[in-house]
């Protein structure tokens, strides 16, 4: 990766305590929620309640394995099988889409063909459709193709990204010369093994940012799976938190699990925040790809 | 640019690390799981098949999908289950309340996905009538149990001749208080509602910090029982009859109610948080407020955070009244197990919904484990239940002293067909009125004028 | 959800690549012949259909089949009967639905402005200041990405109860009394922070990969002249990713007008505050899933739809100059 950047202007500039000042109260902020979720993990039931050491620090009983071990048997561990079909439902769907809109953005960019212009235009288009107002009729649909209720009816829609897309297709044309494919095709590839062996290595990091966008689009996803799916087993970690947070708050059957949702938040935040720490160093150049050439 | 190969290195290596923790999430569910058939995440249509929460010992025998949010009904269908060889219960809990509702309603339009049994709070069943998503269980001897139920609860599953539901557990009403800080502030119990505005002015003027109660805006079902306690008839609806409606929110009593509450409220003797939130539940616990108006099933809950104040002492009472001379129970709650007429064996899940509440054994667990208040009356009546003591209330027997007579006093309420938007209206209101916006007569004139509007165009005759 | 990327490059650059690519596609036109033309296309089509397949079925179907479904009306009781554009009356008078294109409208002049401005801001900070403090804030402020808007909010929802979370001891040291965000006066407030909590930091991943991209050698010659870092934020940097804000704001109001999960789940613990009806969005999940009312649910998801396309193409349109949309 070149960079232009290399000695940044003002970098070495001791003045920048003002600036400072603002980064850490704002780490500060962005830290909070965080912090409070690890502390409040630790505390049990009644602790959460009335803990002489507020809210933001320990309590005197250190709970949490306590917290974590009632995960995994409160209603027979569902909690982690919820986990399990987040990053399931993630893998699948996202994974999905960033194949699918990998082929449809390099098709786009690539490839003179009629009707371009016009079906790219409505690609544009459904960027606008709020995700939401298509929930009642999907729900409807999927019923009467026997599909409501399994795990289809949440992965299968998750399948479109016209993000993606056009992420990809802008790539391919800033990135991937004509030159490039064309020699290809002269020394005999076929368009097939143009796609693989050439234009593809090119297109890494467009395609680490759009598996990294439609992955955390998928695992984030609440409302479609809160209406697709009434099988409690089927449920990605959004739809079962809260669920257990509504049962709770009413305190249904005198089953207040306060520690569990604050536990289970706690713990469903933990391996996406580990990829992204992992793998920061390909999200941040996938971002900057504007920075690559 | 060597980071290409670096990055596809690390890109596999992620993916791997990926998989390998689905791969050992999955392995560390699947034991502790059912172990019965296609527990695989692609299976699982119609609300049920495979994707029961319970152990079926008897493969054989045909099942009976169920809905409940009781953590603890696993026991109840556990027994049952092993009490049955004809038919066995596959229990999912897909939410409480309202998350429920919504995932049935949704079914109910798919005219699929819905379970034989559901769990159904009285104030729901009309608005699932209307939409004859619930079988009459007449026609399957229903009518044969009905004096093992208390004449309150019988009558709010019932619509007319029709029985739509058996009830499971009530909400009757009393009155909890703080004994320590009347004792400290030296104020008299109140034992009417007069006494209980006088009392939380005495309280105040003595120097208590606290409030007198807490007047929560969305506990609508709560301060609908305190209207139909002071002789409000807010609804009147009939199956037989399902496109007329009676609509009569602002009744004098109910504006007699709401102006004694708005009263309070602008005198600050009371406070306005929102209910079943976390605050509320502190509020209760830390001495904040000196009484609570309690259903049956709220000490219960409250036993796993109690203890924030050691010098706490409560006692529970009858539910205040406005004349003494006549006293009128109130009723805050209370669930039934109703056959949905997408029940491929409405015979067989009758048979679920009549049964499985309906033995002394499955209410042993009911209530040791859920603190479910019985509407069943072998159990309500029974020695065990009357003198059980309560360790909230230090040992007081308050089964004996306060909710047996409460629950054999109501006799019953009329709800409407579409209780969730009258709660949401009256909830809205409630908050204007808080905010000091409208005044306490102005939020049921104005309810009232929303819901007859709501109604009509809906398709009722509203008779006003 | 966004077009992260193509935010990122910068107007002139760009334009540049557009000229020469143009330049190369011609030469290649020539050189290939009609039947190898032919083939191609067809290989356009193949690697674009997975995608309009997916594209067909769970985006142009679901719409049509709302926009059918808004024909008919059905009331609680009665039958089935079609009225035309007679939904569409009637949500276009109904005070609420109304009522919460107002409140989401107001939302967006709030969050929008808040989120790109504060995520700008970031950006330009971080682009000058390379220390560690500035890696690892980058990187903590992109971290809320990562959490579901459900726990975020879910989080938020506990930290701002006044006795569960830390409000009450914290504003107790100075003697006040906790605000009460979940109240209907604080919580809108309240919801504007969840949301500026969980996405400034991807705005500000994005601007500051715009920034990035932006050539030195075009603020040099100003530093050596003396030119403060702010002035050259002001005058050079910021109008070189004005096309990446313009970006982002689109996302950021198609996002804001579709405001759903986080008054959800903080309606739960604030009913008095967050009606069921608070947004469009949930006015209508609260139409179809909750009173049983599919016909006129799918009006409202449909008319939205509708005024969420016609807002962001008015601002694309009124911001074509610099959007770096062709």
């Amino acid at each position: 990766m070149t960079k232009h950047h290399s000695q940044p202007v003002g970098g070495y500039h001791p003045k920048h305590v003002g600036s400072h000042v603002f980064l850490v109260i704002l780490c500060v902020y962005f830290l909070i929620p965080l912090w409070w979720v690890l502390v409040a993990a630790t505390k049990s039931n009644r602790d959460l309640f009335v803990s002489s050491s507020g809210a933001l620090w320990f309590g005197q009983n250190f709970s949490l394995f306590d917290n974590i071990t009632q995960l995994t048997t409160y209603q027979d561990g569902i909690y982690w099988r919820w986990l399990g079909n987040s990053l399931l439902y993630a893998l699948l769907g996202g994974g999905g889409a960033t194949i699918i809109s990998v082929l449809a953005g390099y098709g786009f960019a690539k490839y003179q063909f009629k009707g371009r212009g016009f079906v790219f235009m409505l690609v544009l288009g459904a960027v606008m459709v709020p995700g939401t107002a298509l929930v009642v009729p999907l729900f409807v649909m999927f019923n009467q193709v026997s599909l409501l209720n399994t795990m289809w009816s949440v992965v299968l829609p998750s399948l479109l990204s016209p993000v993606g897309t056009y992420l990809i297709r802008v790539y391919c044309q800033d990135a991937l010369p004509d030159e490039l494919t064309d020699a290809a095709r002269v020394d005999g590839a076929g368009e097939l093994r143009t796609f693989w062996s050439v234009a593809l290595p090119q297109l890494r990091p467009a395609v680490i940012t759009v598996l990294l966008l439609s992955v955390v689009a998928t695992w984030n996803n609440f409302f479609l799976p809160s209406v697709m799916l009434a099988n409690s087993k089927l449920w990605p970690i959004t739809v079962g938190l809260n669920t257990w947070l509504i049962n709770t708050r009413v305190s249904s059957g005198a089953d207040q699990v306060w520690n569990l949702v604050v536990t289970g938040a706690f713990v469903s935040v933990v391996p996406l925040v580990i990829v992204f720490l992992l793998l920061q160093k390909y999200w941040q150049s996938g971002l900057t790809l504007g920075a690559l050439k | 640019m060597k980071s290409h190969t670096y990055g596809r290195k690390a890109l596999a290596c992620a993916g791997a690390t990926l998989l390998a923790v689905t791969t050992l999430l999955s392995a560390c569910s699947s034991p502790s799981g059912t172990g019965t058939t296609g527990t695989t995440g692609a299976t699982g249509a119609a609300g049920g098949d495979g994707s029961c929460t319970n152990k079926i010992t008897k493969a054989s025998a045909p099942q009976v999908t169920v809905w409940a949010w009781y953590p603890a009904f696993e026991e109840v269908v556990d027994l049952f289950n092993s009490t049955h060889d004809d038919v066995q219960i596959c229990w999912s809990n897909v939410g409480a309340g309202g998350n429920e509702y919504n995932r049935f309603t949704t079914a109910i339009q798919a005219k699929s996905g819905a379970p034989d049994v559901i769990q159904l709070e009285n104030e729901v069943l009309g608005g699932y009538l209307i939409q004859d998503a619930l079988v009459d269980l007449t026609k399957y001897g229903a009518n044969d149990v009905k004096a093992n139920y208390t004449e309150g609860a019988w009558k709010d599953s019932s619509s007319g001749d029709g029985v739509y539901a058996i009830p499971v557990d009530g909400g009757p009403v009393g009155f909890m208080y703080r004994q320590d800080i009347f004792d400290k502030y030296k104020v008299a119990v109140p034992k009417t509602w007069e006494d209980f505005a006088q009392a939380a002015q005495q309280l105040k003027d003595a120097g208590f910090q606290g409030y007198m109660t807490d007047y929560a805006p969305n506990a609508i079902a709560e301060w609908q029982g305190l209207y139909n306690q002071a002789g409000a008839s807010t609804f009147s609806f009939d199956i037989a009859n399902p496109e007329k409606l009676g609509v009569d929110i602002n009744s004098a009593p109910a504006k007699k109610v709401q102006a004694y509450w708005n009263d309070l409220i602008s005198k600050k003797l009371v406070a306005t948080d929102d209910a079943f939130t976390t605050d509320w539940y502190t509020k209760i616990v830390d001495g904040t407020y000196a009484t609570v108006v309690a259903a049956a099933w709220q000490p219960g809950y409250l036993s796993g955070i109690a203890g924030a104040d050691p010098a706490a002492k409560w006692v529970s009472a009858p539910i205040l009244q406005w004349n003494g001379a006549k006293p009128a129970q109130v009723n805050w709650g209370g669930s039934t197990f109703a056959v949905t007429t997408q029940a491929k064996q409405p015979d067989l899940a009758a048979k679920v919904a009549l049964d499985v509440f309906g033995n002394l054994d499955a209410w042993k667990i009911g209530v040791e484990k859920a603190a479910l208040f019985p509407t069943y009356l072998p159990e309500l009546t029974s020695d065990s239940f009357k003198n059980l003591a309560s360790p909230f209330f230090n040992g007081q027997q308050i089964n004996k002293d306060v909710y047996l007579p409460a629950a054999q006093g109501y006799s019953g309420t009329v709800y409407s067909p579409f209780t969730t938007y009258y709660y949401d209206q009256m909830t809205q209101a409630n908050a204007k009125m808080i905010q000091g916006d409208i005044t306490s007569d102005q939020v049921l004139d104005q309810v009232q004028d929303a819901i007859v509007s709501y109604a009509t165009q809906q398709g009722f005759t509203v008779n006003k | 959800m966004s077009l992260s990327t193509l935010a990122t490059r910068p107007l002139e650059e760009r334009r540049s690549t557009a000229r020469r690519l143009t330049a190369q596609q011609s030469t290649a036109r020539r050189s290939t012949t009609r039947r190898s033309a032919a083939r191609r296309q067809w290989w356009g089509w193949l690697f674009v259909s997975p995608f309009l397949v997916v594209f067909v079925l769970f985006l142009v179907a679901p719409l049509i089949y709302a926009g059918w479904m808004s024909l008919w009306r059905k009331g609680l009781v009665g039958k089935v009967k079609f009225t035309g554009l007679g939904n569409y009356v009637t949500a276009f008078t109904d005070p609420v639905f109304l009522h919460g294109l107002t409140r989401v409208g107001l939302y967006v002049l709030v969050m929008v402005p808040i989120q790109i401005g504060l995520g700008a801001v970031i950006a330009l900070i971080l682009d000058v200041a390379m220390t560690r403090l500035a890696r690892v804030s980058r990187l903590l402020i992109f971290l809320p990405y990562a959490v579901p808007a459900m726990v975020g909010a879910l989080m938020w929802g506990f930290l701002y109860s006044p006795l569960f979370g830390p409000l009450g001891q914290l504003f107790g040291i100075f003697g006040a009394s906790a605000p009460t965000i979940l109240s209907p006066d604080g919580v809108f407030g309240g919801l504007v922070n969840v949301v500026t909590w969980q996405w400034v930091g991807y705005y500000m991943i994005i601007i500051y990969s715009a920034l990035r991209a932006v050539d030195p050698s075009l603020y040099e010659a100003a530093t050596l002249d003396g030119a403060s870092n702010v002035q050259i934020s002001w005058h050079i940097k910021l109008p070189l990713i004005v096309p990446s804000m313009i970006m982002c704001t689109v996302f950021s109001l198609i996002g804001t007008l579709q405001f759903y999960t986080e008054p959800m789940v903080l309606r739960s613990s604030a009913q008095s505050a967050i009606p069921s009806d608070y947004t469009p969005n949930m006015y209508a999940a609260s139409l179809g899933f909750n009173q049983s009312r599919f016909n006129y649910a799918s009006t409202i998801s449909f008319s939205l739809g509708v005024i969420v396309f016609i807002g962001s193409y008015i601002f694309l349109f009124l911001t074509r100059k610099r959007n770096g949309l062709r």
